[in-house]
Parts: structure tokens; sequence; C-alpha cells
């Protein structure tokens, strides 16, 4: 078999989609749109235009209002703005959130913690669910904020964000939702969804990086983390990029769930339908309640780092991007009660956009052949290693 | 992380991965772990008139875990039984250039010897 990169991680960035990057590289140069949005010229009008289109084109994706959009540098900047305001402008006050959220909610929920800021974190099941009895138990008359994400980065598990949305409604208390992993696979609909912020991003959906929104129904007001200036009504200041914005608003529009949802799906199934033939493999997180584009597979017995490396022409994540580096396995999947042999023997394969089924069959005769080889390799070792 | 040409020949085409003749004459097997590290090793050394004629492993870890324990297995074919007390983590941290921070796996890989020589002694003994 001759090898050939394949990319399977496209739950930690996308390539950005042509369209996009068109339309970004009209905001670069002398006779793009690179005027400072802020500016009350022609140049800087061209520019705002173009940003007030890609606010708009954002909005209609995720059903809310273009006022209540406003543009940060990414997930993780809208989760500090999102967590920070509301707890710091609550002093004394209590946040919910829970262990398998993505770092960029915990530490910040951590930091909170060490400015005297109660933090509760919910336990989740087997499946990466967190259990709404636990949530119910939770609350306290001095609760103030729940952060939920939609859909978990490492396994896909799609929290019931409604259900978590109308017990913080009976108690009016504010909900914040990462869907960072959202957009573009599944529907999103903040005039439906009873949630108060939600954290977005572009570059999990063919969108460049370092640009993202929170939304923020209104009539809620957030305090600034940052100072300096009067862009986007002085909540997030700093000169606005134009071309990673109009890229943000580019991608959504071209972003469909119903279409592309199904598509991803399939090409998932497919993966799974192969690598579930392999003896004793597992599948880390909710069956059915998961987004279309994640599989987190555990491979019992085999090494996750040598089996990432042996496949090293297949791009796959153990966990998140975000801990890649970090030698400590999933607080995600320890959070799922796999013990940490288990744990760091499974490896995230999330498909996308360019995913073709070729590649799903490819992937599988190489993961096939290097699981049994590395299994060979570790042939007597003790129970510990494979369970 | 990047891993060097001899790791990724080692992990794809180990020369000493398997296992001797279990119960054959002059066969010792040990074995060491470390579960906080994630590490396991099986080495099988056929002795021979006082020498290592034979060494074979079975490993589960890192890369780095189990080039290291090949390397160590090429290299003591042909020495004396002496050979299972000497020191190895560190020549092949260097020579294989380990991260540091998995230089206590390789520790792993030593202890496991360390129990070898122990057996072989006793074999001797017996």
């Amino acid at each position: 078999m001759v090898a050939r990169a394949v990319y399977l991680d496209y739950a930690a960035t996308t390539p950005v989609d042509e369209r996009v990057a068109a339309a970004m590289a009209e905001c670069l140069e002398r006779d793009g749109h690179f005027g400072n949005p802020s500016s009350t010229h022609r140049f800087g009008q061209a520019a705002a235009r173009r940003v007030a289109a890609a606010r708009e084109q954002i909005a209609q994706r995720i059903g809310a209002g273009t006022g209540s959009i406003t543009f940060t540098s990414g997930a993780t900047e809208s989760d500090n703005l999102a967590l920070q305001s509301v707890m710091l402008a609550n002093p004394g006050r209590h946040l919910i959130t829970a262990r398998t959220e993505h770092k960029a909610v915990l530490d910040t929920a951590a930091a909170l913690a060490r400015r005297g800021v109660a933090v509760t974190y919910l336990e989740c099941a087997t499946d990466g669910l967190i259990d709404l009895n636990e949530l119910d138990a939770a609350f306290t008359d001095r609760t103030a904020l729940v952060s939920i994400m939609h859909v978990n980065n490492e396994t896909g598990v799609v929290q019931d964000i409604e259900a978590v949305g109308e017990r913080c409604r009976a108690r009016g208390v504010l909900l914040h939702v990462d869907a960072a992993q959202s957009a573009g696979k599944l529907a999103l609909d903040v005039a439906r969804w009873p949630v108060d912020m939600v954290s977005l991003t572009a570059h999990k959906i063919h969108g460049p990086k370092g640009v993202g929104a929170l939304y923020v129904r209104p009539p809620l007001s957030l305090a600034p983390l940052l100072f300096g200036g009067e862009q986007e009504r002085s909540l997030r200041p700093g000169t606005l990029p134009t071309h990673q914005i109009v890229g943000m608003g580019a991608a959504y529009a071209l972003a469909d769930p119903a279409r592309e949802g199904p598509v991803l799906d399939s090409l998932r199934q497919r993966l799974w339908a192969g690598l579930s033939a392999l003896a004793g493999v597992r599948r880390n997180g909710h069956p059915t309640r998961s987004a279309p584009h994640v599989l987190n597979i555990a491979f019992p017995g085999v090494n996750g780092e040598s089996l990432r490396h042996a496949i090293g022409e297949i791009a796959v994540s153990a966990g998140s991007a975000c801990n890649a580096d970090n030698p400590e396995s999933s607080h995600v999947l320890n959070a799922m009660g796999l013990s940490p042999a288990l744990a760091e023997s499974s490896l995230r394969f999330s498909v996308g956009r360019y995913t073709t089924p070729e590649e799903i069959d490819y992937v599988l005769g190489r993961v096939a052949a290097e699981v049994g080889r590395l299994r060979q390799i570790a042939a007597g070792a003790p129970n510990w290693c494979k369970s | 992380m990047e891993y060097s040409a001899e790791i990724q020949h080692r992990l794809s085409s180990s020369s000493r991965c398997g296992g001797l003749q279990q119960g054959g004459e002059g066969v010792v097997t040990t074995e060491a772990e470390d579960r906080s590290l994630n590490v396991w090793v099986r080495f099988q050394v056929q002795l021979q008139r006082g020498s290592i004629r034979s060494v074979r492993f079975e490993a589960y870890g890192c890369p780095h875990f189990v080039a290291a324990a090949d390397w160590i297995a090429e290299r003591l074919e042909g020495q004396g039984v002496a050979a299972l007390r000497e020191p190895r983590a560190r020549a092949a941290y260097a020579a294989l250039g380990v991260p540091t921070e998995k230089l206590g796996k390789l520790l792993v890989l030593e202890n496991a010897l360390l129990a070898n020589a122990q057996a072989a002694d006793d074999l001797v003994t017996q």
C-alpha cells in the first residue's frame, strides 16, 4: 500500500475554503477593502460594509440578530469574555460547568475560582453526557451562570442544551454554550435555544484561524475584558480584522449542516464500520447523541503514541490539539471513566468537507495493519494495558 | 513530537521483537512495568556458556520505549552475562535522541534486565 497523506483531524482545524480565501483576499491589498472599518472615509466605510455583511451572514446561520454578534479572536476569547464578564460582575456568585469542557472554559473557571468564585464541575456518565439531575442539584440561590459546550471537541458528544437551558431559565440563571464544534455540523438556532451566550469560531468550518464571535442575547450587557477603543460597542476594542471577519462570514454562509451533516455522518459511519471490525476496539462517547464528524476510538493493548506514529501519514489526534503536547491523558476521557491506559490508547478521527470514501478505506487498511503489528509487539502485555 | 530516523526504523521493523521458545534451554524471561508511565516490557534472554546468545523482547509503550528495547536487545547479543547488569538507559537515551522527559521509561528497561541478570544467576546456581 503506497503511503499517502490523509487529513482526518478536521475537529482540530480545517483548510480555508477557496471561496472563503477569495473573499478574504478582497480585503487585503491596495485595490481591495483594506481600510480600517472604524475610519469614516470611503476606504474605511467600504471595509465597514464588508464587516457588516459578514456579521449578517453569521447571524443568519445561527438565527440571531446582527446586533447580538461581537467579533473576537476566537472561541477561546469568547469563552473568556462570557465567563469572566458575568462572574466578575457578580462577586460571590456561583458558576456551574462540566468536567468535560474545553480547557478554554475549565481554565477560565479555575482562574475565577482563584478569585473567589464558587465553581461546581458536573460529572458525566461513561457516555459523556452530563446528568441533568446532577445539574438540578447543583443550582444554588447564588448561581449566576452555567457553561456547557454543545459538542465535545474530543468525543463529539452532543449535550442536551435545550434541557439545560430550560432549567437555567426556570431559575433565572444565565446559560453560556461553547459551540465551536457545532457550526456547519449541527443546526444552531439561538432564537429557539434557551441560551444567553454562544461562543463561535471560524477555523473549524473552513474559515480562517484567529477570529471568532460571541453571541449575546439582548438585553444582556457584558463588561469588557480589554480596553482601548470603541469597536464592537466597546465590548471588544481593537481594530477589526476585516479580512478575517469577512472570511468567517463567508465560511458561515457556506456551512450548511442540513446538506453537509449527512455527508459527514456517512463518512464517519464508514470509518466506524471498518474500525469496529478490529478486535476489542471501543467507541468513546454516546453512540447517537454525537456530532456527525467526530469519532473517538480506544484501541486496547495498543500504545496510542506508537499508533499515531505508525500511521504518521494520517493526521488524527489524541484528544484535543490544544493538549497535544501535554503528557497527561485526556481529561475528557478520564471524566468518562476510561482508565489511563485506555484513554492513552484512544484516537480522535474527525472527517470534513474534503474527506473522501477512498481516504476512509485507506485509513482503515493502515490502521488495521498497524494495530495488528503493535499488538504483536506487545503480545504478552498484562491486562492493565488492555483495559 | 519529532522522532529520529532510527526511532522510526526500529518501531517499524524491529528485528528482535517477539519471543524465544518458552522453556527452551538457557532461556530466562523477566518483565518490568510502570503503570504511571504506561510502559511494560518483557525480555527473553538465551544464555549459552556464560554468554548472551539471543535476546528477544515484547513491549507496550511509546515509540522511544519500543525502539530503546530493540536497541538494547541488539547490543546485548554476544555479550557476557554480566552485561545484563550494565546501565543501558543513558546510552539508549543518547543514541536514539530520546526526549529527557522519557528517560524514566528507559529505566524500566534496565529494571527488566536487572531482573534477568538475577534470574540468570539463579539459573547458573541451580
